[in-house]
Parts: C-alpha cells; structure tokens; sequence
C-alpha cells in the first residue's frame, strides 16, 4: 500500500488500486488473488472486479494454480508472445532476469557470488535460477525462446568465447554458449556485460536521444560499450571498447591481462579498497559507496580519483570516437556527481573542445539492470517473432 | 540512491574498534566429548562472520554458547569488551543476540505477523488484548527492511516455501533490534532460488550495521558473503580467511586438517 495519492474522488482511488494492484504482481512475479489481498489491503471483490479490469485491458494473465492443495488463480503480469532470459554474471553477483518481448521485465533474482567463482557451479546455479524463475510466474521452460549471458570480459560474439586470456580466471576456452544451450536446449548468446549495457542504455536509458553513445561501466572492473550510429560496434573478436586494460601507468601494478599499470589496476574495486584497508579496514565495494554517500572523506576520495582516472581513459577514447554522450554506469556511478564531475573535468580538458556539439556526461538511468536488458534486447534481437508466434499457436491448439 | 540508515559515518568510532562480540578460550565438553576446546571468535559490527567445519568440529556448540542455550565449562565471553555471561536465550536477546537455529522454531499454524512476534506479543496500553494493528505495522517494516519476498503476513506458515519460511525466521530476530544475528546452515536443503534470496537478506542484515554469525557447509555460499571465515577442527579454530581473498582450497584444507593453524596438532597433544 504505497500511499500518496490525492484523496477523494473515485476514479482516483481506483487508479490507486490499480497501480497498487499492478505493482505488487510485478515485485512478486505472480501471486494469486488471495495473496493480492494480504499484500494490497484491498478488499477480495475489489482485487476481483480490478483483476477482471487488468485481465480485459492485456496487463495482467489469470491462469489456474495449486496453492497448499487448493485450486487458486495466479494473476502475472501479461506477456506478448514469449518469454526472454536475460543473465548478467558479474565479479560478485549473479542476475537473471525473466522479461517478455514487450521488453519488459517479469521477475527477476539476484546471487551473492564468491570471488573467481567457478565457470561449472555458476553455469549450474544459473540454470537453476532460470527454471526458478520460470516457475515463479508459472511458465514453463517451452515457453523460453532464447537466453543471453552478459560477462565481465571481451567476448567474440561468434563463437561466445572469451577472446582474452586471463581476465576471467577458469573462463578462457570454455564454449559458455554450447554449455548452457545443451543444458536447457534454448539458443544462447553471450556478450560483453559493458556492450550489453551499452545496448541497453541506448535505446531505452540515457543515450535514446543520441545516435553515437559512449557507454562505461563502472564496477570491480572498468569496460565501456561503443553505440555509433544506433549500433553496437564491438570490434573484430570483441575486444572494442576495453578501456579498462588501456595502460595508464607504466610503472604499476601488472593486470590480470598481462600488462602493466592498466585502468583496472588503477580503478578496479582492487585498488579501490586497498589504500583503505589501513584507515577504514575491510570494506566492499558497496560500502565504499554508501561511505562516501554519507560524506566519508576517505572513501570521497576514493570515488574523485576514479573518477579523475576513468575521465582521463576517456578523453582518448572520446577524441578518437566523437560520440555526443558518455553514459557512465556499474556500481561506482551510484555516487552521482561526486564521481562525474571530476570525470567531466578530465574528459573535458584532454580533448578538443567542439563548439557545435560539446560532450556531456551523463548517469546511466537503467542502474543495475541495464546489463540484464541489454541481454533480453539481445534474446528478442535475434529471435524471429512471427515464427515465434506461429509456434506458440501451434503449441496451444495442441494442449486443446 | 540514499544509503540505508545505520551505515556509520568515518572517521570510525572508536567503539568500532572493540569487537562487539568476543569469545576467548571457550571450553564445552559433554562427557568424553570436546565439543569447544580453547575455540575464539570475534564479530564486529557491520560484518558476516562465516563459521565452517566438519561436522562435529564444534560450530553448532558454538553458536548455541552466544545464544545462551549452552554455558560453556570456561572462557570468556565480552560484549562490547565487557565481560558477559549469556545464562538463557532470554539473556541472550537481553544482550542483543538474536539466533535462527537449523529447525527454524516457527509454528506452521500461524500467519507470519503471530510468528514474527512468537513469545514477545506486543499489548495494547493497560490492557491485555494484542496490539495487532502495531504489531502489523512492524511486520512489514521488517520484512521491507530484509527485502523479504512475502507476499501477505497473514498467511499462515506452513503455506510458505523453505525460503520465505527461512526469511521469517530471519526477520524474526529483527523484532528486538539485535546487533549481532546468529545463523545456523540457513541455506541447507534450500533451492538456488530461495538460496539467493537468504544469501541476499544476509547481505542486508550486514548493511543494517549488524554483527553476523554464519554457519554453513557450502563454501560458496560462505565464500560468496562472508567477510571472515573461520575454520573450526575438532573444537578448536584451525584457521581465519579473509572472505574475498580465500579459495575452496584453503578451506578445505583447514576443514580437513591438510592444513593445520600454529599450534593446532601441539594443542590437541596437550589436550
């Protein structure tokens, strides 16, 4: 019950209902009528009379259920034609994200993962955690056309490897693809987590105004996306848009990739929490974020000098592309502007100032679910949705 | 995004620097058994203390000494660096340690606002009936705050999986405002679904500024959360990691005694 709304007239409540109604379907994947009730606080004929409404207007579907033995009726959230997973697999979380081909997310789960997690247990939870979710809103495995996989190193599209030795520990010349595929029979595409992002953040966030877009990734590591012309430009075997192993310290530290003093050695959540483990003691990423949102000068600190780092990566990359935006995302841009202004500053003072269309920067607006769409944009992309349709009639005069 | 409530403002305080929990030379035997034989342990606030080790190796023992269930034959248990004894799980909570043990302790034929306050119903001013609209309100405050995935706290709880019951009994021990949450294999025979929901309300419980205990056999999972893990071997500690930093491989030679702690094989010798 998300209160806030004009008291008064009856088309008003009703509307509140509605979206009361709407949301909790969304934030549960499904529930039936009689959870509606406990989690709305509507009244049992006002959930029926509201749900009839959402069913005729194709927001939400009523299919038959079992609940503790008991028939019951399961409201989701309508879906147009099939059904989409979208997995990001990053440094310490796992997301899977169930969305429809309307592009809209139905469900989603989030794992806490150990560091250097293994390819085979993450492979097998992700699998798990689809068919999960896919119970979760009541669907079945048939009704899945397709999965794609967002990973945090260059990837060759073509052949799903990862193209770099090293920056996935356990990773290299593993078929992601072919595993996943043959263990739910569902084709599979895998990609770049900062391309996907970038995918994402281009059509439906930050960059939908613009035709050529710089998209970074901030998070345990740095990667951007290349958008030029409303495409994703990942170079030859993927390697495109690495900023992250770009060398901006030839005396530093040596990179998971094999050179030395790369951004990531500089602004990886490594080297992050390293100059704070003597002040602060150990900390994660997400509480050098919250540190420095609550005005923690050390860890302030920490995300300005990212920030100056990554804008100065960034001015190359913006000489050599001239895109008309830079979108920053990943983790490290939950700080706003405590992490973008010293980046403007940077980006702005290493390249050519153009008088018709100065660079901006922007926040990402997807947050952290920009990675997970740019996976289902993905799954819908290169699934042909006539034939998807044709099937899904097929398979339903069958069950008639 | 604004920062949850609680998350503390650096320069740290210096309270931060004393552990709020410490456990020194802790010794429990049953009989021949040495269940705890000179076993430490330290928590902190705003840390997931991650307890594994065989089975026998002495970890349930330990959690039910800081849950007050078992007083320990010798050793010194500080809160705060004040010296403490934990006589009853109603000291226990009194001191505030809340414990989620592997059975869970919920009551299947009641919704989950009756579960969550089971023992500690709130009544309404100079009057003996339940205070159920208050009560209500909490509820949901709390399974907000864990990020709890139930839909209506009036279902009763044996109509809830094995994760939404596990993330009641978790929320359970937000009720008193604890600052150190004990957690007893949470995620045993829990799906990867569900198990991703625990591990993630562990999380939060972290970001609340809360101490955690938690045992587990599944190095993943431990690994995956924990800021510490330390290893226990025949009641005794047979090794401290860092969470981000250890492999399954350090652990498990500490879980099986390839590897062995200063001192370890001496101490078992001695007795």
């Amino acid at each position: 019950m998300s209160g806030g709304w004009a008291t008064g007239s009856q088309t008003s409540l009703r509307e509140a209902n509605r979206a009361a109604i709407l949301d909790s379907v969304k934030r549960y994947g499904g529930l039936t009528q009689v959870e509606l009730v406990g989690s709305t606080g509507l009244s049992a004929a006002t959930i029926s009379t509201i749900v009839k409404e959402l069913t005729s207007s194709g927001l939400v579907e009523v299919r038959p259920t079992s609940r503790s033995g008991r028939r019951a009726q399961l409201v989701t959230v309508a879906r147009r034609v099939g059904l989409a997973i979208g997995v990001q697999v990053g440094t310490r979380h796992l997301r899977v994200a169930l969305g429809d081909f309307g592009g809209e997310v139905i469900a989603d789960q989030t794992l806490p993962l150990p560091s250097e997690h293994r390819i085979d247990t993450t492979l097998d939870r992700t699998a798990l955690l689809i068919v999960d979710l896919l119970d979760r809103v009541g669907a079945t495995l048939d009704e899945l056309v397709g999965i794609a996989m967002a990973v945090p190193a260059p990837v060759d599209v073509a052949t799903g490897l990862i193209s770099v030795r090293g920056v996935m520990r356990g990773w290299d010349d593993e078929p992601v693809a072919q595993v996943m595929s043959k263990r739910l029979g569902k084709p599979v595409w895998v990609d770049n987590d900062a391309n996907l992002g970038a995918l994402a953040e281009a059509t439906l966030g930050a960059g939908r105004p613009f035709a050529d877009v710089l998209y970074v990734r901030a998070s345990h590591g740095i990667g951007a996306g290349i958008v030029l012309g409303g495409r994703l430009h990942r170079g030859f075997a993927g390697t495109a848009g690495e900023i992250g192993h770009v060398q901006v310290d030839p005396q530093g530290a040596i990179c998971r990739c094999g050179s030395r003093g790369c951004l990531d050695t500089v602004v990886g959540a490594d080297a992050l929490l390293a100059p704070l483990a003597g002040s602060h003691g150990a900390l994660t990423l997400r509480d050098v974020m919250h540190r420095a949102m609550a005005g923690d000068p050390g860890c302030t600190r920490v995300v300005a000098d990212a920030g100056e780092a990554i804008g100065a990566v960034l001015a190359s990359a913006a000489q050599a592309l001239n895109p008309q935006v830079v979108v920053v995302g990943g983790e490290l841009a939950e700080t706003g502007e405590m992490l973008l202004d010293p980046m403007r500053r940077e980006l702005r003072r290493g390249m050519l100032p153009n008088l018709i269309a100065p660079i901006d920067i922007v926040p990402a607006m997807l947050g952290q679910q920009a990675e997970v769409m740019g996976a289902l944009a993905t799954v819908l992309e290169n699934t042909d949705v006539a034939d998807t349709v044709d099937r899904a009639a097929t398979t339903r005069e069958e069950e008639r | 995004m604004t920062p949850p409530e609680g998350i503390p403002v650096a320069p740290e305080h210096p309270s931060a620097l004393v552990p709020l929990l410490r456990l020194s030379q802790i010794e429990r035997r049953f009989g021949a058994v040495e269940a705890l034989v000179g076993a430490n342990l330290e928590v902190r606030a705003h840390e997931v203390v991650a307890i594994v080790g065989d089975n026998a190796a002495g970890k349930s023992t330990l959690a039910k000494v800081v849950a007050g269930v078992l007083q320990p034959d010798a050793g010194l248990i500080e809160i705060d660096g004040e010296s403490v004894q934990i006589a009853s799980p109603a000291a226990a909570q009194q001191l505030g340690v809340a414990t989620v043990f592997q059975d869970l302790a919920v009551a299947d034929n009641l919704d989950v606002t009756a579960n969550l306050f089971l023992g500690r119903e709130q009544r309404r001013r100079g009057s003996l009936l339940m205070d159920e609209g208050e009560m209500e309100v909490t509820a949901r405050r709390v399974l907000r705050d864990l990020g709890a995935r139930i839909p209506s706290i009036r279902t009763r709880l044996g109509e809830l999986s094995g994760g939404q019951r596990q993330a009641v009994a978790i929320a359970r021990t937000l009720i008193g405002n604890p600052r150190i949450v004990v957690l007893d294999e949470p995620t045993a025979s829990l799906s990867v679904g569900q198990t991703a929901e625990v591990l993630t309300h562990i999380e939060n419980l972290r970001e609340l500024g809360l101490g955690v205990i938690f045992i587990s056999h599944n190095l993943n999972d431990v690994r995956a959360i924990a800021d510490r893990v330390e290893v226990l071997r025949h009641g005794r500690n047979n090794g401290s990691f860092t969470g981000r930093e250890a492999t399954n491989e350090d652990l498990i030679a500490a879980i099986t005694g390839a590897f062995r702690a200063d001192g370890h094989l001496e101490a078992y010798r001695r007795g």
